[in-house]
C-alpha cells in the first residue's frame, strides 16, 4: 500500500466509493472525499493531500473552476491533478488542461487504466505535499 | 364661396375617391384574411391545448425521470453497500485460507482418520471387510488431492473478489446515465419553459409579454464510442506534454 493522500471529488457518492474502491485495489489506501470543489477547498486547506482525483460536472463549483482555484495558489500549483468525467469532446479535454489538470481520463474506468494515469503522473510531477 | 373653399371640397372628394378606390382593392384582401382567420381559428384553439397539455405534462415527465435517477442512485448505494460486506467476509476467509487454518485442520482430521485406518487393518489381522474399507478410504483421499478443494480455495476467493470490484466498476454507469438523463430533463424544462413563454406571449390576451426564448440546453455527456473518446484523450495528453497545445 502507498501512503499517499489522493483527495476524490465528485457530487455521486457512488463514483466516490467506486473510486475509492478502485484505489484500494491499485494500493492506494489513505483517500479523503469532497462533494465538490468548494468542499475540496476546504480539505485541502486541512493540508496533507498527495494527489487529487475530480469530476468536473458538479454543484456550487465545478472542476474546472476548482482546478483553476488551486493552481492560482502558489502552494498547490505543482499538486498533481487528475480529472475523471463523462465529459469527452475534444474542446472539454483542451479546456481542462489548459486549466493545468496533469491528466484526464474519461469514466468508465478500470483500476488499473487508474494505476496508469496515477503512476504517469506521479513520475513527471514528484509528490510535493503542501 | 370662395374658389379655396372649393377646391378643399375637390380635394376632399378626390381623397375620397382615392379611398373608396383603395377600398375596392382592399376588401376582397380583407374578406380573404377574414376567412383565412376563420379556418386556422379552430387549429390554434388546438395548438393552444397541445401546448398547455405539454406545459402540464413536461414538468411531469421530468419529475418521473427525476425519480428513475433517484431509484437508480438508492439501487447502485445498496449495490455497493452489499458488494462492501462481500468483500469484508472474502477477506476474512482469504485470510482464514492463507494462514493455512482451513488447510491445516483438514490435513490433521485427514491424517488421524487415516492412522486410525491403519490401525484398524493391523489391529483385524488384515480381514478383508476392513482392508476394503482402508481401500475405500484411500479411494476417498484421491478423489479429494485430485478436485483439490482447499488447493484452489484461495484463487477462488481470489476470483470473487476480484468480481466484487469488477461489479463496483460497473456502476459507473449509474453517474453515466444520471447525467444523461439530467442532460435530457434540462433539454426539456428548456422546451418547456419556451412554449410557456410563447402562449405568454401569442395566446393570452392580457399585456403583451416579450418573446424572448433563450433556452440554455444542458451539457450532455456525448454519445461517441469509448474506445474512440478514449484514443483522443490520449492523443490530446500526448500533445499537451509534447507543448503542441
Amino acid at each position: 500500500m502507498t501512503a499517499m493522500k489522493i483527495l476524490i471529488v465528485d457530487d455521486s457518492i457512488t463514483i466516490r466509493r467506486i473510486i475509492s474502491t478502485a484505489l484500494k485495489t491499485v494500493g492506494y489506501s489513505e483517500t479523503i472525499e469532497a462533494s465538490n470543489g468548494k468542499d475540496a477547498l476546504a480539505k485541502l486547506a486541512n493540508g496533507n493531500v498527495d494527489f487529487i482525483i475530480t469530476d468536473w460536472n458538479m454543484p456550487e463549483m465545478n472542476g474546472l473552476d476548482f482546478i483553476k482555484e488551486v493552481r492560482s495558489n502558489p502552494i498547490y500549483s505543482s499538486l498533481p491533478i487528475l480529472m475523471v468525467t463523462t465529459r469527452g469532446t475534444e474542446h472539454d479535454v483542451i479546456e481542462a488542461l489548459q486549466a493545468k489538470v496533469n491528466s484526464y481520463i474519461v469514466k468508465p474506468f478500470t483500476p488499473q487504466e487508474l494505476k496508469e494515469k496515477i503512476e504517469s503522473i506521479l513520475k513527471s510531477v514528484p509528490v510535493n505535499t503542501p | 364661396m370662395k374658389q379655396q373653399d372649393l377646391d378643399n371640397i375637390l380635394q376632399k372628394a378626390a381623397d375620397l375617391q382615392v379611398f373608396c378606390d383603395y377600398g375596392q382593392r382592399t376588401l376582397p384582401i380583407l374578406d380573404e384574411i377574414s376567412s383565412l382567420m376563420r379556418e386556422i381559428s379552430p387549429a390554434i384553439e388546438d395548438l393552444k391545448a397541445v401546448v398547455e397539455v405539454a406545459i402540464v405534462n413536461i414538468p411531469r415527465a421530468a419529475n418521473q425521470l427525476d425519480r428513475v435517477k433517484q431509484a437508480t442512485s438508492q439501487a447502485s448505494h445498496d449495490i455497493l453497500n452489499t458488494l462492501d460486506r462481500m468483500v469484508v467476509t472474502l477477506d476474512e476467509v482469504l485470510t482464514g485460507v492463507s494462514s493455512g487454518m482451513i488447510t491445516k485442520e483438514l490435513d490433521t482430521q485427514t491424517k488421524k482418520m487415516s492412522a486410525v485406518v491403519k490401525m484398524l487393518v493391523e489391529k483385524s489381522g488384515w480381514d478383508a471387510d476392513i482392508v476394503q474399507l482402508a481401500e475405500a478410504w484411500e479411494s476417498h483421499l484421491q478423489s479429494l488431492k485430485m478436485s483439490g478443494p482447499t488447493n484452489n480455495l484461495e484463487r477462488l476467493l481470489k476470483d470473487l473478489q476480484s468480481d466484487c470490484t469488477e461489479i463496483m466498476m460497473a456502476l459507473q454507469v449509474e453517474d453515466i446515465t444520471q447525467q444523461h438523463i439530467g442532460a435530457v430533463m434540462g433539454t426539456i424544462e428548456a422546451v418547456a419553459e419556451g412554449l410557456r413563454k410563447i402562449t405568454m406571449g401569442f395566446f393570452d390576451t392580457g399585456e403583451p409579454q416579450e418573446l424572448s426564448i433563450d433556452l440554455p440546453l444542458p451539457v450532455s455527456p456525448e454519445m461517441v464510442g469509448e474506445q474512440e473518446r478514449k484514443k483522443m484523450v490520449e492523443s490530446l495528453l500526448d500533445k499537451a506534454r509534447a507543448g503542441e497545445l
